[in-house]
């Protein structure tokens, strides 16, 4: 097996790249609606209720899923059951094969998978590549951890006794996927349970079921057997029952924080005929802090605000919130950003050049517009993006909140949207402060250019990913595993060398290897 | 190295002997007067090259130092740096120390300081273009032409493009003030196709807008458009030229149809006298040699482009980006490449003559021999095309050039210290590659090495 690299993106600054996305998009949108089962047990059944829209003109139906019923997804369960057995019997490195020809699907189809994420999700094109790319990456790293996991550690060993530790599958995996990163994070949470030798039955986002189902269809191409994989489409029922499934061994969650403290409080509560502890790796939000130092290089940091807070609107768990800024910089960043706040573009997703496209749903953009006004009720200055696209697209506003009360909802909690706040600390020690009495820890970003500051906070912060100097988005998988601390998640890296413990058992086997007094 | 690829960059005739020949009488013209004040730099210059750790450090600093309030906080900075290095030279370990009481600490950030200014210095003609004229005018009176580049932080607000491109108006007019004082020098005013302006600003696109992004240049483009229309429309009312640089691939695409497009509007028909730059370290950079000779034949202006041909000072941005990235670098990894492929395009814009006007913009000794020498093999007089050096780097080679009777021009940056650290940091990079025409002078390479064929 070759030496894992990261899947290359696009070169989207070469025009002949761009064109062929273009193109893809028009046969994307030439096509009727995709139509998304539930698939069980390998069985597709298709019966479409539900609907996933383009966030940029809710009109234009996307997808149209079929929803899980409780029945199926006992049923998904007990089959997973089955065909675990089979899957995790399999030599890890056949698996790993399978998983490698699933990113090769993945591979060849990745400009019509960028135009779906365009599509289903708003996402702009660069970004839109990048998922395409870290849920190939997934693939192809978990498959070469799994087999190298399969292995097992060293252990002591003395005369007369052999000693052998064995990582062996939990059995059933649930993946609860979110929909901003819509093919990256399902890809990687059942690549996970599935390169360990586990069956996974996933259950999208209902924003993102189509994203969703390309994965499913690329692992049943690449050989993944029927049960082993289960698609189940629907709203938060479905995922409730999904972990709640007593024949489920570990749940892997990536979404909000209050989701996330439930699947983890029911999944400790004993239930009858279970027979295992269930394992929870939650991913939920982030409060992420930018602290910016005297000496910083404002040429630097300005860029690193914009694309840190408002790309993909702000939707990802690592976006900036909070820029923490000394004292003496405070004015000129301040006056900067300000002014930065025009060369933001915010349109369609579809369009080159787009900074900020619509927000996932009405409701995301309700919510923003609501924390801003209370923001300024409160009396802090909200200064935002004039120039909104027509239609009735989910867009909301860039806004940078200056002189927000520390104690105000926008300064406490996580909002999802394109919103950063801006408060001046005396001191980087004062911004360390502020981060450490937070309860997310997911990232941090730091602008310094003391070799010894930034030591400090390295030493100090409680943030699970600190990035020095650029900007607190775009983790790569095998570079940045990423993954949170405190509440904003059990801890776990994902795309990094220790995600797959948290699919498997460890099994310690001990042989007497003694006979007569005599040891071999 | 293969030899279909010496075979493939060598030139359709032997043009080695006076290439040769050309080389030693410039390195022989080269000026004893900068040598006196060369010796500490050079010294400084040869240490960094030396130690890749000391090097970073000292760039850091350089970059760090406008950023910092007072000499403590530069010291504290200094020491920082040279913490990290492995096995701190002797004199190195002392400043360690001395930045280690508050006394000191002061003197070694004064020390530090006055080193960062005293470098600042060599490659920055002045804060202001009023307080460079005066140097400017002392150039031309050598025989040597200029171009002024107005350094600048970068531009992330619309309000800071307004000011860049305000700047470059108030700059081509206080030029050409300026310009009024200096006496006739018949070589950097004529060449045999028309006049040659005296004022010549160099402006950088990705100051006038702050809306470059690589997916999208048509963003960049629209926006810079209406400034640098303003800025033509200046320059042919001032009979000035205006040079647009080229910079990294985030904004190549965008610079070059920005250029090209404006050069066909009708109003441009005949002035003013325009320059853009090609980059000899792209590995594409001969197809973009024909979109420009194409769209220039189609244009039909009165005044022809000027190309100014260098190798290109992003390299190791483009090498990082690529690889962070998975892409194929855009740039030659081989420095010998970039050589031969500059060697192919200066045979090529000679052979345009008199369609575009060519710069040879190079510190390598041998680049510049081969130019001219080509240039004498096809028959063009010293006047029909320009050699290019920056201040502070070529220095002397420019003096070489104007006592061997060719045409030349420096290119110099104004600007103040904030605005002028990344400038510098590039220059001093180059300054300080293993693979710079500098370093091999320092390090005392014969002048045949430095000579031969790439």
């Amino acid at each position: 097996m070759t030496d894992f690299r990261n899947e290359p993106f696009l070169e989207l600054r070469r025009a002949h790249e761009r064109d062929r996305l273009i193109a893809a998009l028009d046969a994307f949108d030439a096509a009727p609606p995709i139509e998304v089962p539930v698939i069980v047990g390998g069985e597709r059944r298709v019966d479409p209720t539900a609907a996933s829209v383009d966030p940029g003109m809710p009109d234009r139906v996307v997808a149209a899923a079929t929803t899980a019923t409780p029945a199926e997804v006992d049923a998904a369960v007990e089959a997973a059951g089955a065909a675990a057995r089979v899957w995790g019997g399999m030599p890890a490195a056949e698996r790993a094969a399978i998983l490698a020809r699933a990113a090769g699907e993945l591979r060849s189809r990745r400009y019509e998978l960028a135009a779906l994420a365009v599509r289903e999700c708003a996402k702009p094109w660069v970004e839109a590549d990048i998922d395409v790319c870290e849920a190939i990456d997934f693939l192809e790293y978990y498959s070469r951890r799994a087999v190298l996991l399969d292995a097992g550690p060293e252990l002591i060993q003395l005369p007369g006794e052999r000693n052998t530790l064995h990582y062996r599958p939990r059995g059933v995996s649930a993946v609860i996927a979110p929909w901003n990163f819509p093919i990256a994070i399902a890809t990687g949470m059942t690549a996970a349970g599935l390169a360990t030798g586990n069956a996974v039955c996933l259950k999208p986002a209902e924003q993102s079921p189509a994203c969703a189902f390309a994965l499913v269809e690329a692992l049943e191409r690449a050989g993944v057997p029927a049960g082993a994989i289960a698609l189940l489409p629907g709203e938060g029922d479905v995922g409730a029952a999904l972990a709640d499934h007593p024949g489920v061994h570990t749940i892997a969650f990536t979404g909000s924080g209050a989701v996330g403290l439930e699947i983890l409080r029911r999944a400790a509560e004993p239930r009858d005929g279970r027979r295992h502890l269930k394992r929870v790796v939650a991913e939920m939000g982030g409060k992420n802090c930018l602290i910016v130092d005297a000496d910083a290089d404002l040429d630097d940091v300005v860029p690193a605000v914009l694309a840190s807070a408002f790309g993909f609107a702000g939707q990802k768990c690592s976006a900036a919130s909070r820029v923490l800024v000394h004292e003496r910089v405070a004015d000129v960043l301040s006056e900067r950003l300000r002014g930065s706040l025009e060369t933001l573009l915010v349109g369609q997703a579809e369009t080159f050049g787009t900074d900020v496209p619509p927000l996932i749903e009405g409701a995301s953009r309700d919510r923003v517009e609501r924390v801003v006004a209370e923001a300024v009720q409160a009396g802090a200055e909200a200064e935002r993006v004039r120039r909104l696209p027509d239609g009735d697209g989910f867009f909301s506003a860039p806004t940078v909140v200056f002189g927000a009360p520390p104690e105000s909802f926008v300064v406490r909690e996580e909002i999802f949207g394109p919103v950063v706040t801006v408060e001046p600390v005396a001191s980087v020690d004062a911004a360390c402060d502020i981060v450490d009495a937070q309860a997310h820890a997911l990232t941090g970003g730091l602008f310094s250019r003391n070799p010894r500051t930034i030591a400090a906070v390295a030493r100090r912060t409680p943030v699970g990913n600190l990035y020095v100097n650029r900007g607190t988005t775009g983790s790569m998988v095998g570079r940045q595993p990423f993954g949170g601390n405190r509440l904003s998640g059990t801890g776990t890296k994902a795309g990094g060398p220790d995600y797959l413990l948290h699919f498997v058992e460890p099994v310690v086997v001990t042989e007497n290897t003694v006979r007569h007094g005599l040891a071999p | 190295m293969p030899d279909t690829l010496v075979t493939a960059a060598a030139p359709p005739v032997d043009l080695e002997p006076q290439l040769l020949a050309l080389g030693r009488e410039l390195s022989e013209r080269r000026s004893p007067l900068h040598a006196a004040t060369r010796g500490a730099y050079d010294r400084a210059m040869a240490l960094a090259a030396s130690d890749p750790q000391l090097r970073a450090a000292l760039f850091r600093l350089v970059d760090v130092a406008p950023a910092c309030a007072g000499s403590a906080e530069l010291a504290e900075h200094l020491a920082a740096y040279l913490e990290e290095l492995d096995e701190p030279a002797p004199p190195v370990a002392l400043g360690t120390r001395a930045a280690t009481s508050p006394l000191a600490r002061r003197a070694t950030g004064r020390v530090a300081a006055t080193l960062v200014r005293s470098m600042a210095g060599r490659f920055i003609v002045g804060e202001s273009v009023a307080a460079a004229a005066p140097v400017l005018g002392r150039l031309w009176q050598r025989n040597t032409a200029v171009t002024v580049d107005l350094l600048g932080e970068a531009t992330v607000t619309p309000a800071e493009g307004e000011a860049y491109a305000r700047r470059c108006h108030e700059a081509l007019i206080s030029l050409t003030a300026a310009s009024k004082a200096w006496p006739e020098r018949p070589l950097l005013e004529r060449d045999g196709i028309g006049r040659l302006p005296r004022v010549n600003l160099s402006v950088k696109v990705t100051a006038l807008t702050p809306l470059t992004r690589a997916e999208a240049p048509d963003r960049g483009r629209l926006d810079a458009a209406r400034h640098l229309r303003a800025l033509l429309r200046r320059a042919k009312e001032l009979n000035a030229h205006l040079h647009v640089d080229m910079e990294s691939m985030a904004s190549r695409e965008l610079i070059l149809e920005l250029v090209l497009d404006l050069l066909d509007e009708p109003e441009f028909a005949d002035g003013p006298s325009t320059g853009l730059v090609l980059q000899a370290y792209l590995r594409d950079s001969e197809e973009l040699l024909d979109r420009i000779l194409e769209r220039t034949a189609a244009a039909q202006r009165a005044v022809p482009l000027t190309v100014r041909l260098v190798k290109g000072a992003y390299w190791d941005h483009e090498t990082i980006e690529a690889a962070q990235n998975g892409w194929t670098p855009p740039v030659w990894t081989d420095k010998a490449e970039s050589d031969r492929c500059f060697e192919r395009l200066t045979r090529r814009l000679l052979d345009a003559h008199p369609l575009v006007r060519t710069a040879i913009a190079s510190h390598n000794l041998r680049s510049v021999a081969h130019a001219v020498a080509y240039a004498r093999h096809v028959g063009l007089q010293p006047r029909d095309f320009e050699l290019q050096v920056l201040r502070g780097l070529g220095d002397d080679l420019q003096d070489a050039l104007a006592a061997a009777g060719l045409r030349g021009r420096t290119y110099c940056p104004v600007g103040d210290m904030v605005a002028g650290m990344a400038y510098l940091v590039r220059r001093l990079l180059e300054n300080t590659s293993n693979t710079s025409f500098l370093a091999s002078r320092a390090s005392g390479s014969d002048l045949e090495e430095l000579l031969r064929r790439p």
